[in-house]
Order: C-alpha cells, then structure tokens, then sequence
C-alpha cells in the first residue's frame, strides 16, 4: 500500500490539471476487474464544485523542467515524491473494486528525461492492464519530446492521452516555458491523431485511443485574448479531431516576476466553456462570437452577447422555428429544443405549456413567441440591463464547467442533433 | 374514490381497471389521510384482471409497461397517480402519448422517469463498497427511489466474479451477486466482518479526497447540486468533514454541513475499522463495525458459487 504522505505529495501536484472525464470509451471487462462506460460516471464532488471521476496521479514530481507557473518546476523548493508501477496499479484496483473511483488519470512530471518518464508510464499501464487485469478507464499524459513510439505504445493501453497545451501562443510558452515548444506539443497531438484514424480505417484488433484525445490550456497567466484562444480552440477540434480542450484560470501557486500576481476570474473560464460548447453543440462560428483581438464580455454569456448584436432575427415562434434557429435562443438548450421540438407535433405551444415543460424562459422569453404572444423586453439597452442582472446571480457561483445535458454532438457544418449515436456525445460533452 | 394498493404492479394494473371510468379516482401506494365522508378501498392484486389489462395497454403501446416499471419504483407519495394518469391517457387516445410534453398527465410522467433514471445513474457513482474478510463486497445505499436493482448489471459487468451486496437499507431489501447469479432478497440488517485492510485504504481515500481539493476555490452550492447531501451517508470520503476544513466556508453552507454531520454520523461508523466499537445506535445501523460471529457474516454474505440459494425474486438478467 502506498504511503499516505506520498500519495498526498502526487495528488496535490497533480490536481491543478482539469480534466477528469471517464466518458468516450466502452472497454468490455474480460476476465478482470473493470470496464469502460461511454458516458462517464462522477464517483464524488469536492468542495471546490469539481468531480472526482478519476484517480487523478502523478508518477514522480520531481521535475528537470523549470515552467514558471508550475508547482513541480525545479526551482521550486516543494517536498518531492515518485510512485513505483505496482504502487499506482494496487492503489487504482483497491480504489476500483470499492467503486471510489472510474479509473485512472496518470500524468507525471519529467522525471530523469522525456524518454524514462514515458517509459515508466507506459509500463505502468501495461502492467496495469495485463499482470492486474485491470479494464476501466485509463487517461495517460503524453510527455513532450518522447520517442514517438514509446508513445504510440502507451496509446494502445490507455483509453485516452492528453498533452496539455499550456498557453495558447509560441512567444507565451517561450517566455514561461522554456524547455517546452509548440511543435513538442502539437506534433505528437496530430501524429496520435493520424495513428488512430489509420487504427479505425484498418479495423484492427485491439485498442487505440479508444476515448481519443484532451488539451489542457491556461487562462490569465499570458496575455492572449478569448479570441485568439477560442480560434486555437476551433482549428484543434477541426485539425487534431480533439474530444475537449480545457481551459483552466490562472492561480498564481508560485511566484515569479514573469507571472501575474493575481489570479484569473474564474468567470473569464466560465465564459469560454460557454463559447465552446457554442462551438461545439451549437452550430456557431468562432467569427460569430468574438473578435480575435477581444474577450469575450463578462456580464452576460456569449449567447446572450450574439443574441443582442442580432436582435433583426429575433424573436422567433416556437411553432414553427427549425431547430437551429431554437438553439441560438438564449436560454433555450439542446433538451429544451428537444422538448419543443417533440411537443408542437401534436399541439400549438403557448407560454404555459412552456412553463410546465420546465422550459427555463428567464432569458428565452424575450426572444421568442408562443403561439404569437411576446412576454419579453423590446428595448435593447433596457433588456442588456435585465440579462446581465440576471445573470450576475448565476454567475456568482459560476461552474468551472457546464453541466450534463441531454442532445447532441456537431461539426461546425452539419448539426445531426438526434442521430442516435450523437445522444452520448452531448451527454458526455465531448465529441 | 381513493384506491389503496400494494406498489406492486398487479395490484396496480387492477386498480387501474376498477378506476378507469372514476372521474375522481385516486391511486396510491402510501398513505393518504381521507377527508370525511371520502370513500376508499383497498385493491388487492388480481392476476386475471392485471393481464388482461397489461394485454390491452400493450396494444396501444408496446412501451408503456417498461414506464410503468420505472414510475412504480418512485419514491414519491403520488406515484401510483402519475401512472394512472399517463396510462388512462394512453387508453382515452387509443395510442402512444410519449412525447406530448404539453398534457400534464405525460410531462409529469416524463419527469417521474427522468428523475429515476438520474437517481440511477448517480448511485453508479456514490455506492461505496466495503471488502469484507471473505473478499466479497457489501454497500450500504438509501435511494429515494427503489432503484437497487437497476444497478446489479452495471457492477456485475464491471466486478465480474467479486461477490457483491447492494444493501438498500430503508427499504429492507438487497440486490445481490453471488459470482454467479444475480437475485433479490429481504434483508433487514446485515453483520459483516471487514478486512484487514479496509480502514487502511478508506483512510487514503480520504486522504486523496482532501489532497485533490483546491481550497481557493470554496464552490458549495456547486457540489451539492452535483452530489445533494442524501447521498453523503455512507461516504468514506465524508464531504461534510471536508467542508468544514475550508477556511473560506460561506455561513449557509456551513449550517447544511452541520446538518450533514450529524446525518453521517451512522454512515461513518459503518466505515469504523473491525476492531472499533461504534458510535452510533445500533437500530439505525444495517452493519456493525464491530466483528459479529464468522456464521452471521457468512448469513448476510452472497453464498459461494454454486450455493443451493434459491433467488428470492428474479433479477435483471
């Protein structure tokens, strides 16, 4: 059993990395312990509003690096910690088998050389999956400048691999990242990506990126706009076939002068999460929602912001609106369309057939009318004014991420929103 | 009229036929204070009528007996209500009505379901297991809904030969796997005895729990909306403690961890180490921390494989 001291040394290092997700990956349990559920499942909440899907670890934090924002960074006076493969593999089946946990998250600091680290992950995993027979989910952290091929290895025994992006410009990661360059960082995302359609194509045995793949970015810490990081955003979801980028606030855990002293709001995250679902499950364009040199506003979210700009299209009757048009509605959702969608077949739709619908139509009303009847604030500065009022209570207890909701999965193109296969992907969040 | 009945499905479909043509008619499986001169009677299950009823509401709609099974297992007091209502619906239209969100009868039906189904769901995730001596495992849960059951193939997919018992204690009864078959039992109270390592990897559990949370970022309402505080009973992690170690802790949702203390209290001592006497009164405990006799441990535990059992009721296959 691992040391209750060192395992508190890898989690807490290990805990400023976002993602968490379980979904995408349908592993069946053969012979073992374990399997994959495709939607994911949050096994505990921590006061901070997070989930707790994965057993979220490092190998070692004993880092070569020196990246000014990070914790582990060798100048960095912190106690210093490395697991052994057969600590992390007890550790995740005694975890498992009493259902704490959907599987494991292992990441690590670059411990000796990018190549030892790899090795050491990979190893891990392998043993993981064949000594211990273990067969639910497992996220692997790739390790930037490691041999291409220890890399493949490990994504045939992970569900799904993430490099993290860190900062959304070159000049960003020269200046707080040294050691680190985009093209160690994107090039083995876009070979993964290459390897795992060729897999696919090929139909061959076995697994590869079962879950496909994440990038993680940080918020505040340089000066890149919502514009400039959403554009980034889009092209990896178009170029790399990402499942999630996450965005993760600025905290300043060390000081550097390099860095900010304050830490990013986290509404500025809440905002973006919005923008990429918008991207994602909404048919918007990057274009449509912000400037490349802008952020995105604060006070009201980034569908309200569209919405008000466009006022020429609004509002639209529930009767009769396509279900592109019902999603552009502020305040209307994947399920909400659904609803109205599946109800108008047989009725005429009025307000209070909305309302017991439990249509949320706070923001929706004044953009929409049922059955010809408006309810809503003409006015625009006026109604600007509501939104934001509105919307500064929510956003006081902004989420880190939006939750679960039912519909579906898009491409910037097309919006098959109820094909059956795409249920999953909305429910998950991912693509 | 007020037609009482068991909650089980016969009883139900045989309340419905006696009711069909009651403008006024209540069903219900719980209780109900009558008002004077309210007349009631209690139904009880008549298999002829029931199939004959279940046959003619399967030619309207051959989905509708799966709804029936999921609005009987709520939790609510109206529960026979909403199902009456949605199926006489779909007897006065002669077809399905699913999907017509605008009638009352079905959006209320339609939400009954969902929230079911997501009680379902989150139990996947908040059931924790105790590893007994013998290496089979016991979970203690207390749903809203009676939804054990629907969770035996989602663990018995990912547990494979483990042993396990999903205990739902308010209700008296488990889910359990044997290894080999899966069934349902009475079970009022359940002695175990747990292993030598179990107090040590709930201790570091809670100790990864603690490790993981950012506590710059105090986000209560957050947490409780995702993991509402009933299910926080028999959570080694023990949330409400966690809360309470937040320095930035806002005064409201301090007052619902304190409430939330005292509701874990049995759910802790569940998780007390074997040799640990409990803390908590016993009646209100399905499980003693304390080692009971090697025979009774044996009683609540699954039989071995190939144990002459007889399963008690069928299971989920």
């Amino acid at each position: 059993m691992i040391a209750e001291e060192k395992l508190k040394i890898l989690t807490e290092s290990a805990r400023y990395d976002v993602s968490c997700s379980s979904s995408g990956s349908g592993r069946k349990n053969e012979g073992g312990i374990g399997n994959g559920m495709p939607d994911g499942c949050c096994h505990s909440f921590t006061p901070d509003g997070r989930c707790v899907s994965l057993l979220k670890l490092l190998m070692s934090n004993d880092c070569i690096f020196d990246c000014k924002y990070c914790m582990s960074r060798r100048s960095h006076d912190v106690p210093r910690a490395t697991a052994t493969p057969e600590e992390i593999c007890s550790l995740t089946v005694d975890f498992y088998k009493r259902n704490y946990i959907e599987g494991l998250f292992l990441s690590s600091a670059v411990h000796v050389s990018p190549d030892a680290t790899m090795e050491l992950l990979v190893r891990t995993v392998k043993l993981l999956r064949t000594k211990y027979r273990f067969h639910g989910y497992v996220h692997l952290k790739g390790i930037p400048n490691a041999d291409p091929l220890l890399v493949s290895e490990g994504a045939k025994y992970a569900d799904r691999m993430s490099y993290n992006l860190e900062l959304p410009s070159e000049r960003s990661l020269k200046l707080l990242a040294p050691q680190k360059s985009k093209e160690s960082l994107l090039s083995p995302m876009l070979r993964l990506c290459r390897e795992r359609a060729l897999f696919q194509a090929e139909k061959r045995k076995g697994f590869f990126l079962p879950a496909g793949q994440t990038t993680q970015m940080i918020v505040g810490a340089s000066p890149e706009r919502d514009g400039c990081i959403l554009r980034l955003t889009e092209s990896l979801y178009r170029t790399a076939g990402l499942k999630r980028v996450y965005y993760s606030s600025y905290a300043p855990v060390v000081e550097d002068a390099l860095l900010p002293s304050v830490p990013s709001p986290a509404l500025r995250e809440h905002r973006l999460y919005q923008a990429d679902w918008l991207l994602r499950f909404y048919g918007f364009d990057v274009e449509e929602l912000v400037d490349e040199g802008e952020d995105l506003p604060l006070d009201i979210d980034p569908k309200c912001a569209w919405a008000l700009r466009n006022m020429h299209l609004f509002p639209v009757e529930v009767n009769r609106a396509p279900l592109e048009m019902l999603l552009r509605v502020p305040g209307i959702g994947a399920r909400s369309a659904q609803k109205i969608l599946s109800a108008r077949r047989y009725t005429a739709l009025t307000f209070d057939h909305l309302k017991k619908m439990r249509v949320v139509l706070k923001r929706a009303r004044h953009f929409i009318t049922a059955n010809g009847q408006f309810c809503g604030e003409e006015h625009a500065p006026a109604l600007r004014c509501l939104l934001a009022a509105g919307d500064a209570a929510e956003a006081a207890d902004a989420p880190e991420q939006l939750s679960l909701f039912a519909a579906g999965e898009h491409t910037p193109v097309q919006l098959p929103l109820f094909a059956q296969d795409a249920a999953r992907s909305a429910r998950t969040g991912e693509l | 009229m007020i037609y009482f009945f068991d909650g089980s499905k016969e009883a139900f479909l045989t309340a419905f036929l006696l009711a069909y043509r009651d403008g006024e008619a209540l069903l219900t499986a719980g209780e109900k204070q009558l008002s004077i001169g309210q007349k009631s009677v209690f139904v009880r299950a008549d298999p002829a009528m029931a199939a004959k009823c279940e046959r003619r509401l399967l030619e309207l709609d051959k989905r509708c007996m799966d709804d029936l099974s999921f609005l009987l297992r709520s939790g609510e007091g109206m529960r026979g209500q909403t199902a009456f209502l949605y199926l006489r619906l779909i007897a006065q239209r002669g077809r399905p009505v699913r999907g017509e969100l605008a009638e009352d009868a079905v959006s209320e039906a339609t939400e009954c379901i969902r929230r079911i189904k997501l009680e379902a769901h989150r139990l996947k995730g908040f059931v924790r297991f105790l590893e007994c001596a013998s290496g089979a495992l016991y979970a203690p849960v207390s749903p809203v809904n009676d939804v054990c059951d629907l969770l035996l193939p989602h663990f018995r997919g990912r547990l494979g030969h483990i042993p396990f018992v999903l205990h739902d204690v308010p209700r008296g009864k488990a889910a359990v796997w044997d290894g080999a078959h899966a069934f349902l039992a009475p079970l009022q109270h359940a002695e175990i005895v747990l292993s030598s390592d179990e107090a040590g990897w709930q201790a570091l559990w809670r100790r990864y729990y603690n490790a993981v949370t950012l506590p710059s970022r105090a986000r209560l309402k957050q947490m409780k909306g995702y993991m509402p505080v009933r299910y926080w009973k028999f959570l080694p992690e023990d949330p409400a403690a966690a809360i309470g170690d937040l320095p930035a802790a806002d005064a409201s949702a301090n007052a619902g961890g304190a409430s939330a203390n005292a509701e874990c209290a049995a759910g802790r001592a569940l998780h007390a180490p074997s040799d640990a006497p409990s803390d908590a009164p016993s009646d209100t405990l399905p499980v003693k921390g304390r080692a009971p006799s090697p025979q009774a441990a044996r009683d609540a535990l699954p039989p071995p494989h190939g144990s002459p059992r007889p399963p008690a009721a069928p299971a989920h296959p």
